[in-house]
């Protein structure tokens, strides 16, 4: 199992390491390069090589991008170039709120999407089948940033019982405001991903339904509650479990556009302040540590879906 | 050319697709005609602003007195445009590292897959804003960002087409009769190919507005003046007391538009998969903002 879970993190090394570059690279990709960035456009000659000698810039390429994924790897993102606060404690500050409002999400895109698809797979073909299909379809079409704006314009510009600006509070403080302020982005959010969960569920008791031993288990007088809830959804659930790990790696950077919506202070709101202000060192610290947990989630979804299928081999 | 025919009369037949094609349609000729509608989405009318939807302005005005219904016929043609810029470039590359990497395999397909996979290691819009980080804001940053998120599937799926036919008889015999390996890959294998990517060029479209779209909903898409739906909700965002109308209309044509693409690329792959011609549903892209 161990020996599995570091074959997986091995084969993602690469990417890993190809993307951070990239990632490292970016600033000299601009206009200018890093010292530009910092000096701007009116520096003298003089200024711009204590610059680059007090950078690093002398040394070659591999050197520079090693030592800063050391430091990267040890906390050290930098500094911001606006705030001049560390570029690891502002993003600290933000992700327990995009991890809340993912987490949030994840709970109701299960609530709909789980007995959607139910509902669906049970009589396929059915006019409820039809009637929830193109409910699942509006759900992955509808763009989030608009139902959020249907959503806002309903619950808060007309009947008033919601904010129509987010903002966070951790569950544990006050579950009730929390609820308050996270329910339309969870929502708007949550919509989207119950679509795709939905139609996968869908899909996959679909086929578990026609397998034989469901014909066995009817058969032999099970009643169909327990053939549905007991056998067949514990086979479906299997690769269910990838897609709802892969949402969650998702949301991650997902919530970008709900957070800018519903001005909600999480991860993607930084970024995007970061990018407008061409802030390269958070920017570059966002996108880092996006990437890392993205990946992290995904060897996890790897290997929680080994563990709960034994038929899956290791080797 | 008889089998895309035949592709084409089954996806006719269906009528969700039938309501899909016509509002495409509809968007297109709109599009490739504007200069020629009696319209103007930069005439300001500065006592006349904000308005909701009435006879002389059906959409209403924004705020500059700017007639909404204009804006958001202007706004298709910078979808569509950018849509069929970011397919064309996503396709350009895509297609060709699909086709080496299932021809070739070995150490070239694991390099080429491995990149791709690079790609893949961020959601799409995060890849998108890391772009325009770097490159700046600009129509063409716009259409590069959105392009280059569009290149692991055109290369995942031109890929899996290639290792399909690879044994198959007839691509076999032209080895076997000596044709290059540039020949079988471009005169045997890819036009054998094209009814999964032209479903995946369907469903990237849709993608590519959606993108471009939240791009310019976060500030950072295509510079103003040019209408573009995103920038328009965002805006709109901003007046939902004075205006409700103001983001719910351009909204409701780009969501309009979203859907009768998903549809029409779900009716293309079930038309597709009941000939076992591609190996999934092409319905689902992750990732999606």
């Amino acid at each position: 199992m161990i020996g599995y879970m570091l074959r997986r993190l091995a084969q993602l090394l690469p990417v890993l390491l190809i993307a951070s570059f990239c990632i490292w690279a970016m600033i000299y990709a601009i206009p200018g390069g890093p010292v530009g960035m910092i000096l701007g456009e009116n520096a003298t000659p003089e200024q711009i090589a204590a610059l680059r000698a007090e950078l690093g810039l002398d040394r070659p390429v591999i050197v520079q991008y090693w030592e800063w994924l050391t430091r990267a790897l040890g906390g050290d993102l930098g500094l911001s170039l606006h705030s001049r606060q560390p570029v690891a404690s502002l993003i600290g500050e933000r992700l327990p709120a995009t991890v809340q409002l993912g987490l949030a999400a994840t709970v109701v895109g299960l609530a709909i999407g789980v007995p959607v698809a139910v509902a669906s797979a049970l009589r396929p073909g059915s006019w409820l089948d039809r009637t929830l299909s193109i409910w699942s379809a509006l759900a992955l079409g509808v763009p989030t940033f608009w139902l959020g704006i249907l959503l806002i314009l309903l619950f808060a510009v007309h009947l008033r019982w919601l904010p129509s600006a987010s903002g966070y509070l951790p569950l544990w403080e006050s579950p009730f405001e929390m609820l308050r302020n996270t329910l339309l982005p969870a929502f708007t959010l949550g919509m989207y991903v119950s679509g795709i969960f939905a139609r996968f569920l869908r899909a996959s008791l679909v086929s578990e339904l026609r397998a034989d031993y469901v014909r066995t288990a009817r058969s032999k007088g099970l009643p169909e509650r327990e053939v549905v809830g007991l056998h067949v959804m514990r086979n479906a659930m299997l690769p269910f479990v990838t897609i709802v790990g892969l949402m969650m790696a998702n949301f991650i950077g997902g919530t970008v556009v709900t957070e800018a919506v519903f001005t909600y202070p999480g991860l993607g709101r930084l970024l995007i302040t970061a990018i407008s202000t061409r802030d390269y060192p958070l920017i570059q610290g966002c996108i880092l540590v996006i990437l890392v947990i993205y990946i992290v989630i995904n060897v996890m979804v790897d290997v929680l879906y080994a563990y709960i299928d034994p038929r899956i081999e290791y080797a | 050319m008889r089998r895309s025919r035949e592709l084409a009369r089954r996806v006719f037949a269906h009528r969700a697709a039938q309501a899909s094609l016509a509002w495409l349609a509809t968007l297109i000729l709109l599009s490739l005609f504007t200069p020629l509608l009696p319209i103007d989405p930069l005439a300001q009318d500065l006592l006349a602003e904000l308005q909701g939807p009435s006879a002389a302005h059906w959409f209403g005005t924004d705020e500059l007195g700017r007639d909404i219904l204009a804006r958001v016929i202007y706004g298709a043609r910078t979808s569509l445009m950018t849509a069929a810029g970011a397919v064309a470039i996503a396709g350009a590359i895509g297609v060709p590292i699909g086709l080496l990497a299932g021809f070739f395999g070995g150490w070239r397909d694991a390099v080429l897959m491995r990149l791709v996979d690079v790609l893949l290691a961020l959601p799409g819009i995060l890849l998108a804003m890391a772009i325009i980080a770097v490159v700046g804001r600009s129509q063409a940053a716009a259409l590069l960002a959105v392009g280059i998120t569009g290149i692991p599937s055109f290369a995942r799926i031109t890929r899996a087409q290639v290792l399909s036919l690879r044994k198959r008889d007839f691509v076999v015999a032209v080895e076997a009769l000596g044709g290059s390996a540039a020949y079988i890959m471009f005169r045997t294998v890819l036009p054998n190919s094209w009814s999964p990517i032209l479903v995946q060029v369907v469903v990237l479209s849709a993608v590519a507005i959606l993108l471009e779209a939240a791009l310019a909903f976060l500030g950072i898409g295509i510079p103003p003046p040019t209408p573009s739906w995103g920038e328009m909700l965002r805006t709109g965002k901003t007046f939902l007391y004075e205006a409700p109308t103001y983001a719910v209309l351009p909204g409701l044509v780009l969501t309009l538009t979203i859907l009768s693409l998903d549809m029409l690329g779900r009716v293309m792959a079930s038309v597709l998969e009941d000939r076992h011609e591609i190996e999934a549903p092409a319905a689902l892209q992750g990732g999606r903002p």
